[in-house]
């Protein structure tokens, strides 16, 4: 006989997931996934303005805040074909750095840290040695046994007052901790150190958006206009504010986030054969060197992989109505042609039907529908998006800089290829490709000042702002690559106004409910055979669902 | 006889009546001259045009003159409208406040004879009145209501601007209404409805003037209204 | 386990903060709070002498960007007294816990602090019959948010989702989203609109709460008047471009690049409630009209149907988006004018007739004498 268990909430994730997995002699024999908070902002922006949606879209998240924006601006400039501006396009690719840099960190130490590291066992540490150890493993200059020991004194203070505060009823001393104590300490000073610098390397938001979160973006360009002999402009202060910005990023996760996963992985190698799920893996690519419309000027390349299989990369075609269609079988809405078909973006529909059960309840049934995420596949195959995606498609590619930094690290932690298909790799994939994104944002960076320095100065294309210029009817495709994994926007404009609007976003891919042919998806299917040790205590399975880097207010929307 | 004996003789069968006082006439001259300019002001805050460009800020203050424009102006038609309200308890019958409240039978049956003789061209008894018709009554009765509601929500938006009681006393219309964008937008549109009042105001006046010949155009400069005898003893008994 | 709690200036010290890291704090949070100077002693005697408060945090229909703001607060030490000297005991982005562990954690706070703690809000709550529009733990969250508020001593509601309802609530509000005090009867609620707030202000409003044991001063609208009593427009920086009606007439011009005022691009900044031009966002570096773009307006109720955002008024209510109000009353305008051309033309016609009849008139009078 299987046991059911219920994790709701899941916490230390964006927003309402909930997990219901069977258990049998120890592992998860199914698992089911379920967003639980609906919005509905598809219906939302119907009827509005196409230069406004960026900033309803971009409350669909606040965590990965920007993407949506960033989707939603060029889906509206391909619709309306404007090319936008070499500067604005590096100041687009510069926000997108600076959020993955700082996503990708929060992730690590304030999300998904907790699962690996046990905060009451960093108590017992020996801080010399945890300085030694830090020592060995980077320049970071805060190191010092003072430096753990005071921290040490800190943490004991805490846990003695009795109020936990965050740290209340965790997992703490279940044996899938492994971690030595000393490097238990290391860890939780990161943690601390990663909240005081994450909220800097988003000035670079600030800067050019205006605020962060939720940065303001303009169709056409950015808003932020380059004059190098005024105040109120895009200068040199401000210009070399960013360049600080970015080069302190560089050494934070050179110093700290990479030494880190290092040091720890290690210790659960084991993770390397677990959690890997689906087979398949889907990256739309960014970080355009040459404009959005030279896919392959990309830094991230753009490519599916089938069946890990890493000798092919296939093609994607955004505006190809076969391949990307989204299924609502098991989801809680109702197509106006039956629940059984999928349906091509443009020709999306988010009709809310709510099948059940109502609150409260203690499951759900997952025969029917029992999720606000609908389901999208390609090509009819489910898909794994995000960092592992993404690296994959750059290793495969045959991309060098892909190929060095993975190649080099399986080495380090002596591993094959294949331990990157698992919980592991995925949280792996993460931090390596926060190391290139850090290498690159020097690029773009310096591919900005000398644009400016040649006498660039543009900003924004303003042919096309006036609606009196557009087509009466346009349609758009929008694509990005979110920390989380491939994003795209797809529009329909007409007269003028938004006719149609549909977001299939990362955390959908991977979140989604079955589809009609009963396929799982991403985080559904990592869970099938993992050991839970304690039901009551399923931090194996938070774990796993912890390295998608779960964002439930975007996978609805 | 020649045509100027004709008209002598005619004046003997006028009546001429005072109907506007010099309060009253001065009230709606100034308040034409307040709402001319909240228009034309008020215009160009919503719509500035491009006047300038490639100045420094610290060498103009054009738009901030039109605003300050625009809140003079709007002292003096508070006032000034404060002022009318005085003289409809003061002045004479014509001007006093029940001839615009549209509540009496009368006043009604009245009203719909005006609409289908004035509005509509059709045919019927000619009108004899000698303050206002009612259908123009009732047209200022609703103007005094927008002139109200322009007044509350003008000074709920400049309550953002001071902290003096005056103008802090109006700012409960902000929340009610949604907001100081909201308010913005029908403190902007009420000024169509002014922009409009005033088109059909004019037109009638000179329309009456010509159609009935009994001064209505320079009654609200002179204060006089004409009526041959007989009609105005029989209206004023 | 059942020492008694810290307080913050003890909490503090363990830290390794010395005496003047810590009067430091206590001085910058008297700035944000608008403190004079003398108030300072109070501000640190309030934070050496009270234990740490049990605070719970509630996430509904949100985006979560409240929380990151929250966290992107910069004064130093503000984290760590938040994560650390308050005590948070339940907060979904944050807590290690999950599942029925957390939910152990919101209840042990509220029934053995009953009362005492402080409800913080994030998101807006489906009501009537769309209650499962939001459920965490299989519970609705408008089932929840009753629970906790009964005992809560004070309630905060975060940003615009929280108090007016955000973006889910824009029209057509399909999942029949409701703000906080819409729901809540009876408890004082302090409204921190904004999409997101500023960090910083909503440290403030926390630290306020903490360091008097009391709310702070709020507006008619229940929002604290420390941080939106004034119009982003008085405060803003490009003000004198304003006055003197130097405007950007389209993004990325001339104009633009000498950073004048954002108005005609539709800045919301003078109908806007929000400390943006002062306080500035992520430690003071910016605020979207520095950056270029007018403000949205996002801290004001009802902002997402105020829009198009690029014209400084909203669209004709039911007219479409390309209606602006000068647009209607232009079509009105031009229908009276013709109304009255048309009034005129008939009444001439009539007119001559009448004219002729009294020609007639006067010639018979003149004959008859
Ligand atoms: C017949 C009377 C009035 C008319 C036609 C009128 C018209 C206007 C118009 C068209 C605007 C521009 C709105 C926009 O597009 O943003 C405006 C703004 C304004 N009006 Fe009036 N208004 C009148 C009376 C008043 C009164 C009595 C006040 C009282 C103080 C007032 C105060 C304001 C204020 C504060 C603004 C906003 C100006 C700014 O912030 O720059 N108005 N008015
Ligand atoms: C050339 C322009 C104008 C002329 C010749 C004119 C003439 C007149 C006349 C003859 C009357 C008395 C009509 C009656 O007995 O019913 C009157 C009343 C009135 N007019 Fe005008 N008017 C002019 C413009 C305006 C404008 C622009 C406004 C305001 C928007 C205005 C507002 C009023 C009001 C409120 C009354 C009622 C006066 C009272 O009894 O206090 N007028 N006007
Ligand atoms: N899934 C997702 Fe996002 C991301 N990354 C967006 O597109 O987190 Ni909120
Ligand atoms: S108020 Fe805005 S920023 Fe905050 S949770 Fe709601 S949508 Fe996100
Ligand atoms: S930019 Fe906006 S807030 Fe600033 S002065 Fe201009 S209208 Fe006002
Ligand atoms: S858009 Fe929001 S962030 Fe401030 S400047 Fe306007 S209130
Ligand atoms: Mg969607």
């Amino acid at each position: 006989m299987s046991e059911r268990i219920v994790i709701d909430p899941i916490t230390r994730i964006e927003g309402h997931l909930r997990v219901e997995v069977e258990i049998q002699d120890g592992k998860v024999v199914d698992a089911y996934s379920s967003g639980t908070m609906v919005r509905l902002l598809e219906e939302i922006v119907k009827g509005r303005d196409p230069r406004d949606i960026w900033a309803y879209t971009s409350r669909a998240c606040g965590v990965c805040t920007t993407v949506h924006s960033l989707s939603s601006v060029r889906a509206v400039e391909d619709a309306l074909d404007i090319i936008v501006p070499p500067n604005a396009e590096l100041v687009r690719n510069l926000m997108f750095c600076a959020q993955y840099l700082q996503d990708h960190v929060v992730h690590f130490y304030h999300l998904h840290a907790l699962d690996w590291v046990d905060i009451v066992n960093a108590l017992k540490a020996d801080p010399e040695q945890a300085s030694q150890i830090a020592r060995s493993i980077s320049n970071y200059p805060k190191s010092s046994p003072r430096y753990f020991s005071d921290l040490q004194k800190r943490l004991t203070s805490f846990v003695d007052s009795g109020q936990l505060g965050i740290f209340a009823n965790g997992y703490w001393g279940h044996k899938a901790y492994k971690l030595p104590a000393e490097i238990n300490l290391i860890a939780v000073a990161h943690y601390l150190e990663a909240l005081e610098w994450q909220k800097e390397i988003i000035k670079v938001h600030t800067i050019f958006g205006g605020k962060n979160p939720h940065p303001h973006y303009l169709v056409g360009g950015m808003a932020c206009s380059v004059n190098i002999n005024e105040v109120n402009a895009i200068n040199a202060e401000r210009l070399a504010h960013v360049g600080t910005l970015f080069k302190e990023a560089k050494r934070f996760i050179e110093q700290v986030y990479i030494p880190d996963v290092l040091a720890v992985a290690p210790y659960y190698l084991d993770w390397g054969a677990i959690g890997g799920g689906l087979e398949n893996y889907m990256a739309y690519g960014d970080l355009p060197t040459n404009g959005v419309r030279d896919i392959s000027s990309f830094k991230f390349p753009r490519g599916v992989i089938i069946g890990r299989n890493l000798s092919e990369v296939k093609d994607i075609d955004a505006k190809d109505e076969e391949q990307f269609k989204e299924f609502i079988s098991h989801s809680w809405y109702a197509y106006s042609d039956g629940d059984q078909v999928g349906k091509f973006p443009w020709y999306g529909e988010t009709k809310m039907n709510f099948t059940g059960p109502n609150p409260p309840y203690d499951q759900l049934n997952v025969e029917g529908k029992y999720s606000w995420v609908k389901t999208p596949r390609w090509n009819g195959y489910p898909m794994e998006v995000g960092p592992l995606a993404r690296m994959l498609v750059g290793y495969a590619s045959g991309r060098d800089e892909f190929k060095d930094i993975v190649d080099s690290t399986l080495q380090k932690l002596n591993v094959p290829v294949d331990a990157l298909f698992s919980t592991l790799g995925r949280t792996a994939a993460r931090a390596l490709e926060t190391q290139l994104v850090a290498n690159w944002s020097m690029e773009f960076f310096d591919q900005l000042i000398s644009n400016i320095k040649n006498g660039d100065e543009r900003m924004a294309n303003t042919e096309r702002w006036d609606p009196e210029t557009w087509p009466l009817e346009a349609r758009g495709v929008g694509m990005t690559e979110a920390p989380r994994g491939a994003l795209a926007h797809w529009i329909v404009i007409k007269d003028g106004k938004t006719d149609n609007y549909q977001l299939v976003v990362p955390s959908t891919w991977n979140s989604s409910p079955r589809d009609p042919e009963g396929q799982m998806s991403a985080y559904e299917a990592s869970l099938i055979g993992t050991p839970v040790e304690d039901p009551e205590q399923p931090v194996e399975i938070i774990r796993t669902i912890h390295s998608f880097d779960p964002c439930m207010a975007c996978a609805v929307h | 006889m020649t045509q100027t004996t004709t008209r002598m003789m005619k004046w003997d069968n006028m009546r001429r009546v005072y109907v506007y006082s010099v309060p009253t006439r001065i009230f709606h001259w100034l308040n034409v001259l307040a709402i001319l300019t909240l228009i034309l002001t008020g215009y160009v805050i919503g719509n500035p045009p491009a006047l300038m460009s490639n100045k420094e800020a610290s060498f103009g203050y054009w738009f901030g003159t039109i605003r300050f424009i625009h809140f003079v102006a709007a002292i003096i038609f508070v006032l000034n409208f404060i002022f009318r309200i005085y003289i409809s308890f003061a002045g004479n019958k014509y001007e006093n406040w029940r001839s615009f409240l549209p509540v009496s039978k009368r006043f009604w049956k009245s009203f719909w004879q005006a609409l289908k003789l004035d509005i509509f061209q059709m045919k019927g008894k000619e009108m004899i009145i000698i303050g206002h018709n009612p259908l123009a009554s009732f047209t200022y009765f609703i103007l005094f209501i927008v002139f109200i509601f322009q007044i509350i929500s003008g000074f709920g938006m400049y309550a953002a601007m001071s902290d003096k009681a005056i103008y802090q006393a109006f700012v409960w219309i902000v929340p009610l209404m949604g907001g100081d964008a909201a308010v913005r937008f029908w403190h902007h549109m009420a000024t169509w409805f002014f922009v409009i009042f005033s088109m059909f105001h004019v037109y009638l006046v000179f329309y009456h003037d010509s159609v009935e010949g009994r001064g209505m155009l320079s009654s609200m400069a002179g204060g006089w209204k004409f009526f041959k005898k007989d009609i105005y003893l029989k209206k004023e008994n | 386990m059942t020492k008694q709690a810290n307080t913050l200036y003890q909490e503090i010290r363990q830290k390794g903060y010395s005496r003047r890291d810590f009067m430091k704090f206590c001085s910058t949070m008297a700035a944000f709070i608008g403190i004079e100077a003398h108030g300072i002693g109070r501000v640190a005697h309030a934070l050496e002498t009270k234990p740490r408060p049990p605070v719970v945090w509630m996430h509904f229909q949100e985006c979560t960007c409240c929380s990151e703001s929250f966290i992107r607060s910069s004064h130093p030490i503000v984290a760590d007294i938040l994560l650390d000297n308050i005590s948070l005991n339940y907060t979904e982005t944050l807590q290690a816990a999950s599942g029925h562990m957390a939910e152990k954690s919101l209840h042990d706070t509220i029934t053995n602090h009953h009362g005492e703690y402080i409800l913080l809000v994030e998101g807006s709550v489906p009501t009537g019959d769309q209650e499962y529009c939001c459920c965490i733990g299989g519970r609705s969250a408008l089932d929840i948010l009753k629970e906790v508020a009964e005992g809560a001593k004070a309630i905060i509601a975060w940003g615009s989702c929280a108090s007016n309802g955000c973006v889910q609530a824009a029209s057509p509000n399909p999942t029949s989203a409701t703000p906080i005090h819409k729901i809540i009867k009876g408890k004082p609620i302090v409204k921190v609109p904004g999409c997101p707030p500023i960090g910083e202000v909503m440290a403030g409003v926390i630290v306020h709460v903490l360091t008097f044991d009391r709310l702070p001063e709020l507006d008619s609208s229940g929002r604290p008047k420390a941080f939106y009593s004034r119009r982003i427009h008085d405060t803003c920086y490009r003000r004198p471009n304003y006055d003197a009606g130097l405007f950007v007439e389209s993004f990325d011009d001339a104009n633009a690049k000498k950073g004048y005022c954002l108005y005609k691009m539709g800045c919301r900044g003078p109908v806007t409630y929000n400390a943006c031009g002062v306080t500035r966002w992520n430690n003071g570096v910016g605020f979207p009209i520095q950056a270029g773009h007018g403000c949205i307006g996002c801290s004001e109720a009802n902002f997402w149907d105020n829009g198009p955002f690029y014209r400084h008024l909203a669209s004709f209510p039911g007219f479409g988006i390309e209606s602006t109000a000068d647009k209607v009353g232009l079509v009105a305008t031009g229908a009276t004018a013709v109304a009255i051309a048309a009034h005129a033309t008939l009444s001439t016609i009539r007119q001559r007739k009448n004219v002729q009849e009294k020609v007639d008139e006067s010639k018979a009078e003149f004959e008859q004498n």
